[in-house]
């Protein structure tokens, strides 16, 4: 079977801070026919600072990411909700306004790139959704959890706004229970599912982040949960460091686990070759405690 | 028929309708789905988006320019996706955010922030350290990250005026 390519925006968080989502998100989709390619000599996407400072910079720092992606003929991948949900904005902005868009390529024209819309920007969610699919990712799974119960937790850029992002049902969103479903774990319902992190306030109020992190968190332990799935590096990094600190109000502690890396164990991938190791919040004796044979 | 709306009067309102994708601040009822909807309102006393909206409805221009109250939104956009008039609190806010930037009232962090990007072509290039880089190596990834820092000096001629 060949391959499908696509390139990985890798984003300036992920690499730094979550080489581990980066890393098992590579092996798990090698693992289901996609291979994801670092896309290179790119730049920061501009979500948030940029884009709230000087909004046609932002543009244009987006513009040049899809440009370079044209350039190599492949759609992107992002696994950031803040790179996705910024770059598909900038495509839909660009796509749009022509007088942007020839303001952005001009200053690509300098290094010999355009952007002309052909490539499509998609998050992680999609490929398993759309590229790869359920009845290929059921086949996948050859050590299915036993008695698990996982909460999804889908992050905001990444589903909202469905006009822009066209990523999953933005009021009840299902990918990621879908797949905590069919890796025989069960998919906890809780309180402010599609509620925020806390993630984008950290900057500004990080007391205030930490208090909304906190009480997602002590709604999925409520709800009786064993962990929670992610599918964004900012919310995994916020959802694990608001438990962590002195001041933290959660009522326990909870492991978070990125998608690929939940999805990979199932599918038989080592315990650290997912990087399951790097999680803060150990899960080794909880959610991974069934490490049963691979079938 | 023609749909009615209640249109504020004041100079700040029609400032910010004036602005791309800032018309929709002219639908605002002032319900405060948005409020109800927002986890900044949940645990904090200060930020309501609805009573910014207000402020914006009512022309307090300077007070919100300077205020830190737009940048406290995380444009979660859980109360646009509720919003049955279509108003987009953290699309108004970007707006005003920008206005507020070009007047000179900017946090500290978003400054900061935007600094590191457009000097170094990405966030946190300072804190990528051989710790890191190690442990990436372990893991069989590309341990130089290939940023490119020239694009945004382009940037900064042009929208900051001078590199």
């Amino acid at each position: 079977m060949r391959m499908k390519e696509i390139l990985l925006y890798r984003g300036c968080t992920t690499p730094v801070r979550l080489s581990e989502y980066e890393s098992s998100t590579k092996i798990v989709l090698k693992e289901l026919g996609v291979d994801a390619i670092d896309l290179v000599n790119a730049n920061c996407c501009g979500a948030q600072f940029v884009e709230s400072l000087y909004p046609r910079a932002h543009a244009a720092l987006g513009g040049r990411i899809l440009a370079l992606a044209e350039q190599e003929e492949k759609d992107i991948l992002a696994i950031c909700g803040a790179c996705s949900g910024s770059l598909k904005h900038i495509k839909h902005l660009l796509d749009s306004d022509e007088s942007i868009r020839k303001e952005v390529n001009g200053l690509l024209a300098h290094e010999g790139l355009k952007y002309t819309g052909k490539v499509e920007v998609k998050h992680l969610l999609q490929i398993f959704n759309e590229d790869i699919g359920y009845r290929a990712l059921e086949k996948a799974i050859v050590r299915p959890y036993q008695e698990v119960r996982m909460a999804a937790h889908y992050g905001c850029h990444v589903t909202r706004p469905f006009e822009i992002v066209k990523v999953d049902d933005p009021e009840n969103p299902t990918i990621i229970d879908r797949i905590i479903q069919l890796t025989g774990a069960t998919a906890v319902q809780y309180t402010s599912k599609t509620q925020c992190c806390g993630g984008p306030l950290l900057a500004m109020d990080e007391e205030l982040a930490t208090k909304i992190g906190a009480g997602k968190i002590n709604n999925v332990i409520r709800a009786g949960a064993h962990g929670i799935v992610t599918a964004c590096a900012f919310c995994q990094i916020q959802l694990t460091q608001t438990q962590l600190g002195s001041e933290s109000t959660v009522i326990n502690r909870i492991p978070i686990i990125t998608l690929p890396q939940f999805l990979g164990y199932a599918m038989g991938l080592d315990y650290n070759d997912l990087g399951l190791y790097l999680n803060p919040i150990s899960a080794r004796h909880t959610v991974f405690r069934t490490a049963g044979e691979v079938a | 028929m023609k749909r009615e709306y209640h249109i504020p009067t004041s100079s700040f309102t029609e400032e910010i309708a004036a602005l791309s994708g800032g018309e929709v601040i002219e639908k605002c009822i002032q319900c405060g789905i948005c409020t109800a909807s927002c986890e900044v309102a949940r645990v904090s006393e200060r930020y309501h988006p609805r009573r910014l909206i207000q402020k914006i409805l009512i022309g307090k221009r300077k007070e919100v320019l300077e205020s830190d109250l737009p940048w406290l939104c995380m444009t979660c956009r859980l109360c646009e996706e509720r919003c049955q008039e279509g108003v987009s609190p953290a699309d108004i806010f970007q707006l005003v955010r920008a206005l507020a930037a070009k007047e000179g009232f900017v946090p500290k962090v978003f400054a900061n922030a935007v600094d590191l990007v457009l000097r170094d072509g990405w966030l946190l290039a300072a804190s990528y350290s051989d710790f890191i880089e190690d442990e990436r190596e372990g893991m069989g990834l590309d341990v130089d990250l290939h940023w490119d820092d020239t694009f945004v000096q382009r940037l900064k001629a042009m929208f900051l005026g001078g590199a």
